[in-house]
């Protein structure tokens, strides 16, 4: 186990700067997630801590030992790649002791390890077929044993569960999960997807156009989200913002910076008009089954809200009201205010 | 005909199509049938008979191959000169079509169109020049030539870029995998990149070893001793002393020398066939 720093870290391709200097700490055995829109540059950052990009400026640590120019297969990472990258001339059990053998791991030892993964990761079997043979959910547990048998100190995982059908993507994201109390290792993930970030990191790192927009818990992030891009991007269905004209506040005043006032659609609850924060007219009643998702207009926007229970008919007129604890201020610059 | 079913009407279809395609392949095969037939008849029956079945089977003509001059040898030098050429050419252009696909250095983009301008230029216009470099390197009437001009010439280059073009379809991220798993560049070459590139190689490998076989013009000029004569030039040299053909001689000798081609086609006709189309190469 290995904690990880990176002071400074920036990425130029030619005149266009991807990464525009990134301050991170990563501890021991801590599962952290890097998450942000498209082109954000989470993945040239995961890319630049495995080696497989040169950085530009900064340093990186992993551990005490600085890796700016070392090479990939000395850092002590593995990573799995988002389309597995399995080896399609070697078998299961070669591509998952391939490294093994680069690095002149004795036979036994490769056995050996390479029997234990695949036993973890139930890939006993299909030992002997080729990738061609396997399924998503089968590939994706050899990239990740092939991660397993080289023992590294830190995992990065670049996207794994994208190519996943919905089902696989929760089964598998339960096993990465899984993996992470077993082995305890530092993990870093590569992720577009919220709920799996949500659902795996101890520590969520959110980024947009190279930069860190905030680090925090899960919880922190969703519940005390440091400027307007974190309170929209975490959370689904993301965060209702109005101005703060438009709302009728509960509980007093707004901090005097106040300029925006954010509502999460789990936090509205639907009242009679006049009776909540604003009012609305429902336009679109979406049932998920255990939830309906109403698209509400209210002053000019259109609100999403989550109701529980029998849904207002469309184009019926409702109040929608939220507890004072579950609003989120915002400053004129988008940044959290109170 | 609306009362054919639909297996007795594929039937049918199929038959007219298989009589159609024996038709149109009758001036491709029956050329070959001919040599061979010729290669079993005396001198005289040859253009005396239109018959492709011999009236009397000249066995010996194929043991007067080896006779008239020294066509073991001749096979042989064009067998190693072949496989030569295609091991070289496999080896020079994967390795340069990769660093063409994948490195990042400065001038790539020129070296590229340097290539592709060299193989503007007829071979025929650059045959006087190599001739005299030949000589001025003490290469004159050894294999060297057939060797070296057409692993470094505008076979070479061909290959080079059918490489190329291979190498960059694979997916980069399997290279990353490699260099995780510690390879260095060329160890992502050799043992990534090469094992998934078998059809462009098999594609490569076809097409040099049957150019470097048909080889006559760079023969004809850079060889002069009989016992260092490849196979087309041998071809050529059963005449009589007035210099008129021994069609009976050159017959058998160019069925044997067609023989390791048709031995690799059966082999594999399906690779061949996919290497064709690969390259966009016509046979």
């Amino acid at each position: 186990m290995t904690s990880l720093t990176l002071s400074g870290i920036r990425k130029r391709f030619g005149k266009t700067e991807v990464i525009r200097g990134v301050d991170l700490s990563v501890d021991d055995g801590e599962f952290v997630v890097f998450v942000g829109p498209s082109g954000c540059g989470k993945s040239t950052l995961l890319r630049m801590v495995a080696g497989l990009e040169d950085i530009t400026a900064g340093e990186l640590r992993i551990g005490a030992r600085v890796m700016n120019e070392v090479q990939p297969a000395k850092r002590g990472v593995a990573m799995v790649f988002q389309s597995y990258a399995l080896y399609p001339h070697l078998n299961v059990r070669d591509n998952m002791g391939f490294g093994l053998k680069v690095r002149g791991v004795p036979v036994d030892e490769r056995t050996r390890r390479v029997g234990e993964a695949a036993t973890t990761l139930k890939l006993d079997a299909l030992l002997d077929r080729f990738p061609r043979e396997l399924s998503g959910g089968q590939r994706q547990r050899v990239a990740i044993g092939r991660a397993i048998v080289g023992e590294p100190s830190v995992f990065l995982f670049d996207e794994p569960l994208s190519n996943l059908d919905a089902e696989l993507r929760v089964h598998m994201r339960s096993e990465i999960a899984a993996l992470h109390q077993r082995l305890g290792n530092t993990m870093i993930y590569v992720t577009h997807d919220q709920i799996e970030a949500m659902t795996l990191a101890d520590k969520i790192v959110v980024l947009r156009d190279g930069l860190v927009e905030q680090v925090g818990s899960p919880r922190q992030l969703y519940e005390r989200p440091d400027n307007l891009f974190v309170a929209q991007f975490i959370g689904s269905p993301k965060m209702n913002v109005l101005p703060l004209a438009d709302v009728r506040l509960p509980g007093g005043a707004a901090p005097a910076a106040a300029a925006s006032v954010g509502m999460r659609p789990e936090h509205l609850s639907v009242v009679s008009p006049g009776g909540g924060a604003v009012d609305g007219k429902v336009m679109i009643a979406e049932y998920t089954g255990a939830q309906t998702l109403l698209h509400v207009e209210a002053a000019g926007h259109t609100l999403l809200v989550l109701h529980e229970g029998e849904a207002p008919a469309n184009g019926s007129r409702l109040g929608l009201s939220i507890e004072r604890a579950n609003l989120h201020f915002f400053d004129a610059d988008g940044r959290r205010a109170g | 005909m609306g009362s054919l079913t639909q297996r007795q009407l594929r039937i049918i279809t199929q038959i007219c199509w298989t009589i159609a395609l024996a038709v149109v392949a009758i001036p491709f095969v029956f050329p070959f049938l001919w040599m061979i037939s010729g290669g079993f008849k005396s001198a005289n029956e040859i253009f005396g008979s239109p018959s492709l079945i011999p009236r009397e089977w000249q066995w010996q003509n194929f043991l007067d191959v080896f006779t008239y001059q020294p066509f073991a040898r001749q096979y042989f030098n064009s067998l190693y000169i072949a496989v030569t050429v295609t091991a070289l050419t496999l080896f020079v252009s994967s390795l340069a079509g990769y660093a063409l696909a994948r490195l990042r250095f400065a001038g790539s983009a020129l070296v590229g169109l340097f290539l592709v301008s060299a193989l503007m230029v007829p071979e025929e216009v650059t045959i006087i020049p190599n001739f005299f470099l030949m000589k001025w390197a003490g290469f004159i009437d050894s294999h060297w030539p057939l060797i070296l001009l057409p692993v470094f010439g505008p076979q070479g280059i061909m290959a080079t870029f059918l490489m190329r073009q291979y190498f960059m379809a694979l997916p980069k991220e399997l290279e990353d995998a490699g260099k995780m798993d510690g390879l260095s560049r060329f160890g992502v070459w050799w043992r990534i990149a090469l094992p998934m590139s078998r059809p462009a190689l098999a594609a490569v490998a076809i097409i040099t070893f049957l150019n470097s076989w048909n080889l006559f013009l760079e023969p004809l000029i850079f060889v002069s001793s009989l016992e260092k004569f490849t196979l087309p030039l041998a071809l050529s040299n059963f005449t009589d002393p007035y210099g008129m053909p021994l069609w009976h001689l050159q017959l058998a000798a160019t069925s044997l020398a067609v023989v390791p081609i048709l031995i690799v086609y059966l082999i594999a006709q399906r690779q061949i066939i996919e290497s064709f189309a690969l390259s966009g190469v016509k046979g």
